[in-house]
């Protein structure tokens, strides 16, 4: 390559580059920075981890996230290989269907479960029809799971669809001459071929989780899970430290779970949105 | 196969339990935004009041939402794009921490940017107070999706070997960056752009801790109205949010679609070829008259002249040994060798892709054009892969590189014109790229690479993506094509066949060495070693003992006053080598030597046989006629003695 190609090469980045140093790199070092600037200073990360509701909450929050991801990676991966596989009257509904809430925000996922298990929910209507007794799950752990679940399954299965139609057929059918029962062939073809895809969307899901703030907001505000605790911390008790402090540990946590599978699942990561 | 129904079944019940847990909530919303009083149910009466009401109360959320959706697609156009580009041309350190750039919107939780760039930027109160603070948030969570949508469709479309074709044409990097890039780039872009838009307008968790009072996003102005109005309005809001994000989403799957359907159409290869073979064959008068419309002056073409030229990639690797070569103007130069010989970077060492390492020199003619870059050494490059622009048709990328040289458009049209005739594909002008057959899609690479009547012309293994057949036709077109313009070219290739075919000369390569030069006849019947000897043809080895003027072998002698040319000085014994086609099946007693037969393949024409001498290697040999042969059959054997020949050993055994 010859100096005036590398030169504009060099030109070309220089946008993103600024963008990233100014509005990401900067404001993080201030954000590490700000975390020690407390009256406890470094200090601040041991009462971190040695103040019992703050690991309670970690522990939540991870408990909660890993449900999730092991919940909507069994039931994508079942819809998805189903929905590759199989062809048959309405199954293009089924697939728009199943990835039309991609794009709601956590928020409005809120609000889905509020209306799905809320007090006003169908689920309380249904419920109090059968047994007389109204079951209200929305405002509780069991509603973040499902709204979880609901933003997580769209993601998944777009990503299993992908990977499951990469799989060769030849390698089921050769399996399939070999003598090999249904079960066989998910456990021996299936499963490990779509093992890059599960680890890199499962990690995604996870991460995403964790992070997940709307629908937590929209829920209820004293859910004990981390972004909660971290919105508190900043708004209400303006304690700028904890909070800088808490957001880096749930940085540091969910970056080290991708970066685990990005090495495990390989370049596929990046692929998947 | 027998479908197991039981498991069809109940995957089936699964996967709609699952829709109805996506779907419900959905319909249930977009019911209670329209009901008069979702407690009491429909029969309350449908209006559509509370939609009137969410208008009034948020609709400078919308507005603002799309806005900053709008200004965040303008900047992260402006610095992803050039962005992935970047980070698909050059490896370096820098790209691998932008690599990890781009796991940061799913690895640090907004909520933590938020707070970064509050605790950096919120003193200043005007940033603060306006929504240009969310932008910044959001051009920060979506920069990474956009990179990374236009990295995959790059890294998918080869976007390297489009440009080498568009600098061999003679197109600048800008050039190469807004004609070949950005249109070929265009899906990526185009699914990044919506996802990027879809995603800033439905921003939550930056947006929460970023907005004021005065600046409510639309997902801001949802969770305010879940908060505190009553469920028909957050509904009727929610109702709002769908009629915005519908349109974007089926406009996604709408993108994500052809591009898995847009291959190339195989079935017309035979039909087409046919009539072009046919063509052909008859043909050999009719291409003359290209040669009159190219210009005089080509016809002599330039030398090109490589002293001192190797290659050492970055990693270490040594691609090519220190090599000189001379190709005199007007030739057809076969560099020829198995994979990794360094066949291919010779060639782009001359084109220009590759620079050669310190001490090498390349000339033109007299021109040193070591340093220039391959768009402006004129050269002519046909790629393996052919490179063909897929954003032009046929008649735009012939003519891409007399548009580069700024010829004008009458000049182009004539040319084309010209290209199209004497490739004989003049009813594929206004084709699409990928409607071509890989017969067609080689003519066109062809018609381009000579259309800038270049000073050199450089083929890459043009024909290794062809099938057989075609590869015979297209081989007899590309002779015929190069001597009636006379131009210089060099052509790589591992098929021998072709370079026997086409050359003047052959440069036969080997582990980053010229093993020999010379005429395809020098190269077969008299080569300079045992790896030209065995990369071109198969050779059979005769070991034999000196006796008393006699070469004594097993199964037979032959006086060595037979052989013309042996020079045996004063060994006892030589080893003889000779092609499977000099020795054939003689009539019992008339041969040199006995052998038995192995095994026979009959070819059609000929008999292929695998004798064995008795304890010599076995040797392979040819019948003609009609005869068949038994295994374990002894059959008399007769050498062409003028054919026979001795190697000087080389090096590595």
């Amino acid at each position: 390559m010859h100096q005036r190609n590398r030169f504009y090469l060099a030109m070309i980045i220089a946008p993103a580059l600024i963008i990233f140093l100014a509005f990401f790199i900067l404001p993080m070092a201030r954000l590490i920075l700000e975390s020690t600037r407390g009256e406890q200073g470094f200090g601040i990360y041991l009462t971190m981890l040695t103040t019992g509701r703050y690991i309670q909450t970690l522990f939540y929050t991870v408990a909660l996230s890993l449900g999730v991801t092991l919940a909507t990676l069994i039931i994508s991966g079942v819809c998805g290989v189903f929905l590759q596989r199989n062809n048959f009257f309405g199954k293009n509904i089924l697939i728009a269907m199943l990835t039309f809430p991609l794009a709601f925000p956590g928020v409005v996922v809120g609000f889905m479960i509020i209306l799905l298990a809320g007090r006003q929910g169908l689920m309380g209507s249904v419920t109090k029809a059968i047994t007389g007794d109204k079951l209200v799950l929305a405002y509780s752990m069991t509603g973040l799971f499902l709204g979880y679940l609901y933003f997580s399954i769209p993601r998944v299965i777009t990503t299993i669809m992908a990977a499951a139609e990469k799989i060769d057929v030849s390698l089921e059918e050769a399996a399939l001459s070999l003598g090999a029962s249904t079960w066989g062939i998910a456990r021996d073809i299936l499963i490990p071929a779509l093992t890059p895809g599960l680890i890199s969307s499962g990690a995604i899901c996870f991460a995403t989780s964790m992070g997940a703030f709307g629908t937590a907001f929209t829920l209820a505000t004293d859910i004990d899970v981390l972004p909660i605790v971290i919105y508190t911390e900043f708004t209400l008790s303006a304690n700028i430290a904890m909070a800088s402090a808490l957001s880096i540990l749930l940085g540091l946590i969910t970056w080290g779970v991708l970066t685990l599978a990005r090495s495990a699942a390989g370049e596929s990561l990046a692929a998947s949105g | 196969m027998k479908k197991n129904t039981h498991l069809f079944y109940s995957q089936l019940a699964i996967t709609i339990i699952t829709c109805a847990f996506l779907v419900i909530p959905v319909i249930q919303s977009i019911i209670a935004g329209i009901t008069t009083n979702y407690i009491v149910g429909i029969k309350s009466g449908l209006t559509f009041r509370w939609i009137v009401e969410v208008w009034q109360l948020y609709s400078d959320t919308i507005f603002r939402s799309i806005s900053i959706g709008i200004a965040c697609l303008a900047v992260t156009l402006i610095a992803g794009v050039p962005a992935a580009y970047f980070m698909v041309k050059k490896k370096s350190r820098l790209t691998r921490l932008m690599e990890e750039f781009l796991v940061i919107p799913l690895a640090i939780p907004g909520l933590a940017i938020a707070l970064a760039i509050l605790i950096s930027y919120g003193q200043n109160t005007a940033f603060r107070m306006s929504w240009s603070i969310i932008l910044v948030g959001h051009v920060i969570f979506t920069l990474p999706f956009m990179i990374r949508s236009v990295i995959a469709i790059m890294s998918s479309i080869k976007i390297n070997e489009l440009e080498e074709g568009a600098a061999s044409l003679g197109a600048g990097f800008w050039n190469c960056f807004f004609d070949v890039v950005i249109p070929n780039a265009m899906p990526g872009i185009l699914a990044g752009s919506l996802m990027v838009f879809t995603l800033s307008v439905g921003e939550f968790n930056l947006t929460w801790m970023l907005h004021t009072p005065l600046t409510k996003t639309l997902p801001v102005g949802l969770a305010d109205s879940y908060a505190s109005m009553r469920l028909e309005i957050g509904s009727a809001y929610t109702i709002v949010f769908f009629f915005m994000i519908i349109p974007l989403l089926m406009a996604m799957q709408w993108i994500a679609k052809p591009r898995a359907a847009a291959e190339p159409i195989p079935e017309k290869e035979q039909g087409i070829m046919k009539i072009n073979r046919h063509q052909s064959t008859g043909d050999v008068q009719e291409l003359k008259p290209g040669e009159n419309t190219m210009n005089k002056k080509e016809k002599t073409g330039t030398a090109i002249r490589l002293t001192n030229c190797a290659k050492t990639f970055t990693n270490g690797t040594r691609a090519l040994e220190s090599t000189d070569l001379m190709v005199e103007a007007g030739q057809t130069i076969v560099i020829l060798g198995p994979s990794g010989c360094g066949k291919t970077t010779t060639l782009r060492i001359i084109a220009g892709l590759e620079e050669t390492d310190k001490g090498g020199q390349v000339f033109f003619g007299d021109e040193d054009v070591t340093d220039i870059p391959i768009e402006k050494r004129n050269v002519g490059m046909v790629f393996q892969n052919y490179a063909l622009f897929p954003n032009m048709d046929v008649a735009k990328n012939i003519a891409y590189g007399l548009k580069i040289r700024g010829d004008s458009k009458e000049k182009m049209d004539r040319r084309v014109d010209e290209m199209l005739a004497m490739m004989q594909i003049e009813e594929l002008r206004h084709r699409n790229i990928n409607q071509l057959s890989g017969g067609q899609r080689q003519r066109v690479a062809l018609a381009r690479a000579i259309a800038v009547r270049p000073r050199v012309l450089l083929l890459d293994e043009p024909l290794t993506a062809l099938d057989a057949q075609l590869r015979d036709s297209l081989r007899i077109e590309i002779d015929l094509l190069l001597k009636s313009i006379g131009i210089t070219a060099v052509y790589v290739t591992h098929d021998q066949a072709e370079a026997m075919a086409l050359g003047d000369k052959i440069v036969v390569m080997e582990k980053g060495r010229i093993a020999m030069i010379g005429t395809p006849r020098d190269v077969y019947f008299k080569p300079a070693n045992r790896f030209v000897a065995e990369f071109i043809g198969t050779i059979n080895t005769l070991k034999a003992k000196v006796e008393n003027g006699n070469l004594n072998f097993q199964g037979g002698t032959i006086p060595i006053a037979d052989i013309p040319d042996l020079n045996i000085k004063n060994q006892s014994s030589v080893e003889l080598y000779f092609r499977p086609e000099h020795a054939v099946v003689a009539k019992t007693g008339q041969g040199h030597f006995k052998a038995r037969v192995i095994s026979s393949f009959f070819m059609g024409d000929r008999t292929r046989l695998i004798v064995n001498g008795e304890t010599a290697e076995p040797l392979k040999i040819e019948a003609l006629g009609r005869q068949s042969f038994e295994k374990g059959q002894t059959v008399d054997i007769c050498l062409d003695l003028d054919s026979l020949f001795t190697l000087i050993p080389t090096k590595t055994e």
